[in-house]
């Protein structure tokens, strides 16, 4: 009973793909679950260790950073060990190979789920079962696990066949209609995966809501996260008013929808520099004004109340795009959170990394380098317990890096079993050539 | 609404919500959701949340938001001035019985009013988990925030929108209730460790760091960042690939992935257009040529505006082609599909009557997600509440007349 984990004691067999999948497993893992994610070296899934198993810097160079910034933009010859996107979510987890197409691989992850508690996934609709893993099958191997399912858009109606990742999902959510610039249209969208974190938070919940229902009555079940209807519930002023008032939303730009005016993000002095201000208030209002040195357009008495604002809201942005765009971003944020007026900068990747409260609050923790990437600070979780040891507690799974612990000690394979299952390609610490080479 | 025979995932256990706004109440939302007893403690004249927008009507009144609807859905509701000794007191006879405390304070006014963990903690040995907006240390500590600023410095709004454009804010308050949800993570983490271990504990959970943290290229664009020593930034343009981004249709806008391979064929089968099956349109040096990228609009475009978005989305499902349509709050709750689900459910509320509101996120077969009552108006439990605390009918008047309760 050591760390007062709150998972302590509870295997997961991971199934889960993509960042909406592995961010659950990885939450589990953070509270303490043994997760062990199950990989095959004889498949690529797409968008679950690197955007491709044979990387070139070059190629790699031109794929956005948050996937493609591999350690010195060189990926080296295992990419799936480095990718930013990717080895993050694998934090406290172990992983192990096994080839569960062919029969004895597939009597290896049977095993598995015998000796687990939570089976989270999402891959494509339809892989578990050409496998032979139904819900009813993984059930008669441990009928009191917990089966996550996590479909794009429910496993039911008339969506099943929809195929979708981050921006589809956002997109029928009713998210992305909802940003964007307010003078231009839809067309001019860049995608963003809002979904992805709401839906590994939720997912990760469920699972531990279910765990506590198990632990109470013994029982099992399935839960089925359908990743649209779930990340429609971010965005509950647009569908709400839809319902109760019959109004379709739109993107409103940087604007408030808390009832904030002026609320926008400005630039400020050097290259691509910008700062939010928010004026949750009319003191705030009065704050800022006072703080810009009492500017004869603000000193308008109708300006003093939110609804002389709202009637005034673009002039206002005018003014304040001005009087920004002289200034130090840094500076002006300290100055005007010193003044009571609710301000931040838009932090960059870099400017994240060197930034002050960050630097001091616990959001790093240190990792030593391994093979595949340089020692390096890693974000923390979130959350912070003062009792329960959740952190990371073990460095990013690297592929198959755990299979001598789950073939020996976790199924208690014999020496024999494990030289006939590394001979036959289950146990291996690559992908497989034919996967590499795309074949 | 009450046909309830089905347990819930959260059955006994009782929460303390001294949260507000936006973040704090949908994190013990979805402790209530699932059937913990959460009893949400407000000030007098109530949680801001109450002002804000969209209201049935358009009318404002601290019944008829719609949001404050959604986040407090399965919560019994009390007045509590915490500014006084008497209703501190009050407060710790409810700590003393629960098992979990949230607060939403700043670390300053967590002291004001004694519900900071040090003061909490003799009363119960609650579990304690504390949303503030920076964490209770470090130099942002009293710093303000908003959704706007907390997307802002959260690390992905800097690569969200255009180059040649200012970033870009998400819709409604969705940074806030991502931040509010990581908190109801936490607090799930706490009960459990409460409930395995025996341990109340203090668990914080920084808004600002509950955006930095997540995987969405907040860490990601961090960690690669670290790696590459490359930041993410805006795209020159919207579209992505040689027929990818949002195009318009007929009668809206579809969201289009046709990147290489599988799902170019998909696409292309899709469209039915015979002139874009050469495999030359699947090589990585046509999807870098902008004039390959204008012949191939010259297809699509056409395609898309002679079709609906529901004829889009169809035709995407039958081809299995990463092709989604662009859905307005109007579609969400109309749509027959998830409508069909089980996405919206009904509540029965004195002031609002029957509305819509969203039902289950998830499906949970054995333990349902499951909607008791709508969200307490201003002081309706108070009564039962503090007989639950255990304090004498009597004494309820005098707190009454005082202004401790309501």
């Amino acid at each position: 009973m050591s760390q007062y984990l709150p998972l302590e004691g509870v295997r997961v067999c991971d199934f889960s793909n993509v960042w909406a999948g592995q961010s659950v497993s990885m939450y589990l893992a953070d509270m303490g679950a043994e997760c062990i994610k199950v990989e095959n070296p004889y498949i690529w899934n797409p968008m679950t260790r690197a955007a491709a198993p044979k990387l070139s810097p070059m190629v790699a160079a031109m794929i956005t950073p948050w996937m493609g910034g591999h350690p010195n933009n060189d990926p080296g010859p295992r990419p799936w060990n480095n990718s930013p996107a990717f080895i993050h979510v694998l934090r406290n987890k172990k992983s192990f190979t096994v080839d569960s197409r062919r029969p004895e691989g597939l009597a290896i992850v049977k095993a598995l789920i015998r000796l687990s508690d939570v089976l989270p996934e999402n891959l494509a609709l339809g892989t578990l079962e050409k496998l032979g893993l139904d819900d009813d099958a993984i059930r008669a191997e441990r009928p009191d696990i917990i089966i996550l399912h996590l479909p794009a858009f429910g496993k039911t109606g008339a969506y099943v066949e929809g195929r979708g990742y981050g921006a589809h999902i956002d997109s029928a959510a009713g998210s992305s209609i909802l940003r964007g610039y307010a003078d231009l249209g839809p067309e001019s969208n860049t995608q963003i995966f809002a979904g992805d974190y709401w839906v590994g938070v939720h997912g990760a919940f469920a699972v531990m809501a279910a765990l506590r229902h198990r632990r109470r009555t013994g029982e099992g079940q399935t839960i089925e996260l359908s990743q649209v209807e779930c990340s429609a519930q971010m965005f509950p002023q647009a569908a709400l008013d839809a319902a109760w008032n019959g109004r379709e939303q739109h993107s409103i730009g940087n604007r408030s929808v808390e009832g904030y005016v002026p609320n926008g993000v400005f630039a400020t002095r050097g290259d691509d520099r910008w700062i939010a201000i928010s004026c949750r208030s009319d003191d705030e209002w009065r704050a800022l004004t006072m703080f810009m040195g009492r500017p004869g357009w603000a000193m308008d008495d109708a300006l003093s109340t939110v609804t002389g604002r709202r009637a005034n809201e673009t002039m206002i942005e005018e003014r304040i795009a001005e009087w920004c765009a002289g200034q130090d971003r840094d500076e002006l944020f300290h100055a005007l959170q010193k003044a009571g007026v609710t301000a931040g900068p838009v932090l960059s990747a870099r400017d994240a990394a060197d930034d002050q409260h960050l630097a001091v609050s616990g959001a790093w923790t240190h990792l030593p380098a391994t093979d595949d990437y340089p020692e390096t600070d890693w974000v923390s979780p979130a959350y912070r317990f003062s009792k329960s040891d959740v952190r990371i507690r073990t460095s990013p799974a690297l592929f198959g890096q755990h299979n001598d612990y789950v073939y020996r000690d976790v199924l208690g394979c014999s020496e024999d079993e494990i030289a006939r299952l590394t001979e036959a390609g289950h146990i291996r610490d690559t992908f497989d050539q034919s996967v590499i080479d795309g074949a | 609404m009450t046909e309830q025979a089905a347990p819930g995932a959260l059955d006994g256990v009782t929460v303390i919500d001294l949260t507000n706004w936006v973040a704090g109440p949908y994190a013990t939302k979805m402790l209530a959701d699932l059937g913990a007893r959460v009893i949400k403690v407000e000030r007098r004249g109530g949680d801001p949340a109450r002002n804000l927008e969209p209201f049935l009507q358009d009318e404002p009144g601290p019944d008829r938001s719609a949001t404050f609807q959604f986040l407090n859905t399965n919560k019994e509701g009390i007045v509590l001035d915490l500014a006084t000794d008497a209703g501190r007191a009050v407060l710790y006879r409810m700590t003393e019985r629960a098992d979990l405390v949230v607060t939403s304070s700043s670390p300053a006014v967590e002291e004001a009013l004694g519900i900071d963990y040090a003061s909490l903690q003799p009363h119960g040995d609650p579990a304690v988990v504390s949303l503030t907006n920076f964490g209770h240390t470090g130099p942002y500590r009293d710093y303000r925030l908003s959704e706007t600023v907390l997307y802002a410095m959260g690390g992905e709004m800097f690569g969200h929108g255009l180059a040649s454009r200012e970033p870009l804010k998400l819709g409604g308050t969705a940074a806030l209730l991502q931040s509010g949800s990581m908190a109801g993570l936490a607090a799930m983490g706490a009960i459990t460790a409460r409930e395995v271990h025996g341990i109340g504990q203090f668990v914080e959970v920084s808004l600002f760091e509950a955006q930095i943290a997540s995987m969405d290229r907040r860490s990601s664009a961090i960690l690669g960042y670290r790696f590459s020593g490359r930041i993410v930034q805006r795209p020159p343009g919207a579209s992505s690939g040689i027929a990818g981004g949002v195009y318009p249709v007929e009668d809206g806008y579809v969201e289009v992935t046709a990147s290489g391979g599988n799902y170019w064929n998909r696409f292309v089968e899709m469209i039915g257009a015979e002139e874009l099956r050469d495999p030359k349109w699947s090589q990585p040096e046509t999807a870098r040529n902008p004039a390959a990228k204008e012949e191939a609009d010259g297809v699509v475009y056409p395609w898309m505006l002679t079709h609906t978005r529901a004829e889009v989305w169809k035709a995407a499902r039958d081809a299995h082609a990463l092709v989604a349509p662009y859905f307005t709050g109007m579609d969400v709750f109309n749509d027959e599909t998830f409508r069909g689900r089980g996405l919206w459910v009904e509540i029965d509320h004195p002031v609002l009557g029957r509305q819509p509101v969203f039902g289950r996120p998830y499906v949970l077969e054995k333990t349902p997600w499951q909607l008791r009552r709508p969200a307490p108006t201003l002081g309706q439990d108070t009564e039962s509440v503090l007989a639950w605390a255990g304090l004498d009918a009597d004494a309820v008047p005098t707190l009454r007349s005082e202004g401790v309760v309501a």
